[in-house]
Formats: C-alpha cells, structure tokens, sequence
C-alpha cells in the first residue's frame, strides 16, 4: 500500500499533465500537491524501518523492497522532487516557455520523478537498471525545452555517453547474473537483491571482480565520477533549473545508490579491498578534476555542477573507507542532496533576473534580490563546508574516518583539493553576491513567499550541522549495518 | 551430439552477428549501415530461438519475437525515414580510416577473449565459445560510438553495442528474467525514439548531423 502511494503519485501527475492541453498552471499546482503524498509515504517508510527494523516487499516475486538504504534515499528523492515543482516553470509566474513546452516539461518531470523513485525501491536489479536508463531517457527530454544550439548539444552529450555508460553497467548485471545462473540454476527472482546477497559468498571471485568494473564504469558515469563525468557540466548547466536539482542533488545519489547496492553484494565475494580501492582511486580523481575546474569556471551554473563532481568524489571516497566512511557518506549525500537542490533552485531566480548564467554579468545579487541573495550565500557557504551546516560535519566525520583506517596520505589530498574547491568557489560567489548591480537589473524580489519552501532546506543543513537528530542517527546506522557489516 | 549441435550453432550464430558488426566498420553509406544491423539483428534473433530450443528455455521464443519486431523491423525502417529527411550525408571521414578500424577491431577481439577467459574457465555451458564474441561486439559498438561523426551513425554504434550485450546475455544466462528483459526492450525503444528526436533537433539548429559542430560548451 505505501509503495503505491510512493510511486503513484508521479504517474498520476505525468498523466494529468499528458491528458490536460493546453497546459494549465492548475496542473502545475496539482502535481506538486500529489507529490507531498510521495513525502508522506518515503517518511512512513523511514519511521517503518526505525520502528520494526525489516523491510516490507512488495508485488510479484518481491518485486520491490524498502530497507534503511532504500528508504533514505527515498525521502531525499521524494524531498527534491516536490521543492522542485513548487519551482516549476508554469506555476503562475511569467516564464520563457510556451504552453505546448510547459506541457512537455510537466509530462517527462513526473516521469523522471517515477523513475528514480522505482530505482531505489527496486529490488530486483535488473529492474532497478531498467529504471536508472529511464531516468537518462526521461531528463534528456526535458533539457532542450527551448532548443537553442547549447541545449541541443548538451543533451545529446548527456543521452550518448549516459546510455553508453549504463549499457555497461548491464553487462555487468548480466555477468553477475551469469555467475549465480552457474551456480544456483535459473529462478526468477536470482536478481533479488537480498537473494543474490545471500549467494554471493560462493559465486566466483574473478568474474564478480570483472561484473564490478562494469558496474562501477557504468553507473559511475551517471553519478558523475570523473573520467566518465563529462557530459554533466553540459547538462546539468542548460537543463532548466528545477531538473537541474533534480539531477544535481538526488539523481546524482540514486547512481551512487545503485553502486552501493552492488559494492554489498561484490563485497560479499571477494571482501571489500578490491571495491574499496576503485572507489578511493576514482573519488580522489573526480576531486581533482573538479577542484581544478571550479577555479577556471566563467558561468555559475557550470561551478555548481562541478561541485556536484566534487561531492560525488567525496562520497566515493567515503563509500571506500569502512563503517565509519559509510556513515559520513551518507550523511554527507543528505546534506548535499538538501545543498545542491537549494541552490539551483536559486540559481534559476537569478538567471531569471539577470538573464545570463555568466558570472562576469551578474553582481550585486544581495542588493537585487535580498532574500535571493542571502539564502544563495548560505547555500555557498554550506557547500564548502562551513559551520554551522551538515556538510561540515559530515566531511570532518570522513576525514576522521580515513585516518582512523590509517590513510593519512590520502585523507591530505583530499583536504588539500577541497581548500582548492573552497577558495574557487569563495572567489565566484563573492563576485556574484557583492559589487554593484549591472545596469537596467530590476531591483526587489519577484516574491517573497516564493522563497519560503528553501528555509525548510536551509533549516535541515543547519539542524544537521548543529546536533544530529537521533531518528536520523539511528537510520544512518542502519544504512551502516546493510552497506558494511 | 545434442551438445555439440548447439554449442557449434551458437557459436557460428555469435561470429556471424559479430561479423555483421565488424562489416559496418568498413561501410559509409546510412543505408549501408542500416542494411547491416538490420542482418545482424535478423541473425541474432534466429540465436535466440535456437538457444530457446536447445537451452530448454521457451520464455525466449517470446524475447525472439519482441527482438524480431523492435530491432530487425521498427528500427532499421524508422532510421530509413530519418535518413531521408534529414538527407543520408556519407559518413565522410571519421576519426579512424577502414583499414585502421578493421585492424582496430581485430584487436578489440582478440582483448574481449583476454577479458572472458576467467568467464569461458568457469563455465560449462555449451554456448560459452561465443562469449568472448559477444564482448567483442560490444567493444566494436563502442568503438563506432566513438570514432563516428554523424549522430546517426552513433546511434547505430549505440545499436549494436546494445546487441552486443544481448547476445552476451542469451549465450551467457539463456535469457535474464522476462520482467526484466522486457524493461530493457521498453527502455531501448523509448531512448531510440528519444535519440530520434535529438537527430531532428540536431539537424534543425545545425542544419547538419555532424556532430564535429557540438562544440561549444567546454569546460
């Protein structure tokens, strides 16, 4: 019953979207009510799990599971989408869009929403793939809404290497499955997650060693871990805003999901050094790459993107360090999730405003827009890793975590690129926030009760930062206790 | 005799899919590469039938006929169409010539039996001889991904890299559970009609397919 109520939300929206046309801003208001009840139903499935401990299935041959793991990620999930509505194009705001785009964008949104909701309740991974390819397929369509020349290359970048990318992460399904076919017979729910869990131990190490490269490769390029990063500057930066944080805060989490899922089961053949080092290897090169760009970038939507790159390395790099790496992992996708979302939502207000994603040509923004501004330099300030925000204390707890599994070395380049980061993105934000506003920018905001949803993102960084509450504490154990044992 | 019938068929069945992929290496035309997966997919689905048969697995007569109908029928007819409105520019010059790809391609070959053989040693399925063949077309899809300009002729690489994995999936498990396998047709015929699309937006803000002008967002 709560997966229906989780997953039905978004198809209903995408179909009122479909059916109704000309589009409406009703619609708009509509599907961003419909997806508080996804809210409702990823939050129940939290509180299910702090209180019984098991995960509830669901459909034929359990076709869908909701452990610690799954749940969180649903909530962040479920969170993003709905904030991202509100912000939608369409809801009774001028915008740049004609009605036959609005529809367009409403139908394949919801849809993308879908998908990724049935990526971390899948527990099928066959399924869980199949729903991680649609989400390629359902952004893509969404990117070139108004198709201008840098859209229409963004997502062709984006629908080539991500198909390509997560055709590989199904050769390594198919090898994975291959090796539990060899050794369990054929039955039909072999690519149950927990069945497949349970085989692992005896499947053979050297082709779940080759099925992990695959994967890693694959959905490592949807998570945007450098070299396979390329097409995500490109995308996330000419996508509308709202799918922009969408991508960046929870489409990003759920790749990473999915590597996660198979990183427990690999780990439960060969033992965890082997995806352990891989994860260490591509998290410090995708830090390095990102530091590096963050301090060459000229347009504000590509910085933000590439502090995604950034934060996916930091996660893998944490994914590589234990328990304890675990745990500072998590918490740090949380808080990065609530970040990054919040400031691409900004980011599309002052695009709107200064209608230019330079850098150069935008300044003054807390003279233009207060409370635009001000939250915007909250954001910042979170992302690099300030107190009093979550992601402070989630990257101190990951570098604790990599000198308490004695990797001092590693843990110095890391925080060696991470001032890097910090510097870079200090400098473009300044720039942005300060100085004086280019001439003919309208000045005030264009509402302020537009706002109020993101002081509930900037209250969770803080809450995060400041204590850490203990329903969450006790799920991110949990999370701990499936991820690494 | 059973055995030794099936394990011959299959793997004459992965070479001669495999042969179809190495073919487009050496094409130009779009009809020519059109023509080429439409054989290959005809060939591969013939495979599945008679892994269905030999492998004792009938749930594959139905991905045959599903296969059958997206990749040897929809697909290669909607490329036609394509072709012709946006006009079937030759793929002039990739970024490889002929006879460097086809010496590429025997490489790629020869690695993709490098990488399978802990895979071949641990297995004893009759049809292990042509995995090496499967992950060698997925390596030759990749590198027609790469190395082609126009982008409908990267979506045909796209094509056949997802062959590629098809046949390692038939030859490696006799078919991944239906459910899942039938997730994957959707998913490949919603990302072909998605790639369509984007070959029409290509074509109408570039007035070229050629994907050498995509070059403006860097960094």
């Amino acid at each position: 019953m709560n997966f229906i109520l989780l997953l039905l939300p978004s198809l209903l929206s995408a179909l009122l979207a479909y059916l109704v046309r000309p589009y409406r801003a009703a619609v708009g208001w509509v599907n961003a009510g419909l997806s508080l009840v996804s809210v409702g139903a990823a939050l129940a499935f939290a509180a299910a799990i702090l209180a019984e401990g098991e995960a509830p299935t669901f459909g034929p041959s359990e076709l869908l599971r909701a452990d610690s793991l799954s749940a969180l990620l649903m909530v962040c999930v479920a969170a993003v989408a709905t904030l991202a509505l509100f912000f939608s194009p369409g809801l009774g705001r001028e915008n740049q869009y004609d009605v036959a785009q609005l529809r367009r964008y409403h139908v394949f949104v919801n849809l993308f929403i879908f998908a990724m909701l049935l990526a971390v309740s899948a527990n099928n991974v066959g399924i869980m793939w199949v729903a991680v390819e649609a989400t390629t397929i359902f952004s893509a369509m969404v990117i070139p809404l108004a198709l201008t020349k840098a859209s229409v290359e963004a997502s062709w970048k984006y629908i080539l290497i991500s198909s390509v990318g997560i055709a590989l992460a199904f050769v390594g399904t198919v090898l994975a499955y291959f090796d539990f076919v060899a050794l369990s017979g054929r039955t039909d729910n072999a690519l149950n997650w927990p069945v497949l869990l349970s085989a692992a131990p005896q499947l053979h190490p050297e082709v779940m060693r080759l099925a992990f490269v695959f994967l890693l490769i694959g959905f490592g390029t949807k998570a945007g871990i450098a070299p396979m990063h390329t097409w995500l500057p490109d995308a996330h930066s000419e996508a509308p805003s709202p799918l922009s944080a969408m991508m960046s805060g929870v489409l990003l989490a759920v790749a990473l999901y999915a590597i996660t899922r198979w990183k427990v089961v690999v780990d439960a053949a060969l033992g965890p050094a082997f995806s352990n080092q891989l994860l260490l290897l591509l998290g410090l090169f995708s830090l390095l790459v990102a530091a590096f760009s963050l301090v060459i970038q000229r347009n504000y939507k590509r910085m933000l993107a590439y502090s995604s790159i950034e934060h996916t390395g930091l996660i893998c790099i944490g994914l590589g360090l234990g328990p304890l790496g675990v745990f500072a992992a998590f918490l740090h996708l949380v808080c990065h999730t609530a970040a990054k979302s919040l400031l691409f939502l900004l980011s599309g207000e002052v695009l709107h405003r200064y209608r230019s994603t330079e850098l150069e040509r935008v300044s003054g923004l807390l003279k233009v827009m207060p409370w635009t501004g001000a939250l915007f330099m909250g954001g910042v300030l979170a992302i690099i890793g300030l107190p009093p925000f979550g992601l402070f204390i989630s990257e101190f707890a990951l570098i604790r975590a990599g000198f308490a599994t004695g990797r001092p070395g590693l843990m110095a380049a890391v925080l060696a690129l991470l001032a890097v980061g910090f510097v870079a993105l200090l400098r473009h934000a300044n720039r942005m926030l300060y100085g004086a506003p280019p001439q003919g920018v309208t000045m005030g905001e264009g509402g302020r009760w537009r706002m109020a949803p993101l002081f509930v993102s900037v209250s969770v960084l803080v809450v995060l930062g400041l204590t850490l509450p203990t329903p969450i504490e006790a799920l991110l154990n949990l999370v701990v206790k499936v991820v690494a044992k | 005799m059973h055995a030794a019938l099936f394990s011959q068929l299959s793997t004459l069945g992965s070479s001669v899919v495999l042969l179809f992929g190495i073919v487009l290496l050496c094409r130009r035309s779009l009809h020519a590469y059109v023509e080429a997966f439409r054989w290959q997919s005809l060939v591969l689905a013939a495979l599945l039938v008679i892994v269905g048969h030999f492998g004792e697995a009938p749930e594959l007569y139905i991905v045959a006929v599903v296969f059958l109908g997206l990749k040897a029928i929809f697909i290669p007819r909607y490329l036609e169409r394509l072709a012709k409105r946006v006009g079937a520019e030759p793929e002039s010059q990739p970024y490889v010539n002929i006879t460097s790809s086809l010496v590429i391609a025997a490489l790629l070959v020869l690695l993709a039996y490098g990488v399978m053989r802990p895979l071949v040693l641990a297995s004893q399925l009759p049809t292990r001889g042509g995995l090496p063949l499967a992950m060698g077309l997925i390596f030759v899809g990749l590198f027609i991904v790469i190395t082609r300009k126009k982008a409908l002729t990267q979506v045909v690489g796209f094509l056949v890299l997802e062959n590629g994995i098809a046949l390692m999936a038939v030859l490696a498990t006799f078919g991944i559970p239906l459910i899942v396998e039938l997730g994957v047709f959707l998913d490949v015929m919603m990302g072909f009609l998605v790639m369509q699309v984007f070959v029409y937006h290509i074509h109408g803000t570039f007035e070229s397919i050629d994907v050498e002008q995509l070059n403006q967002l860097r960094h």
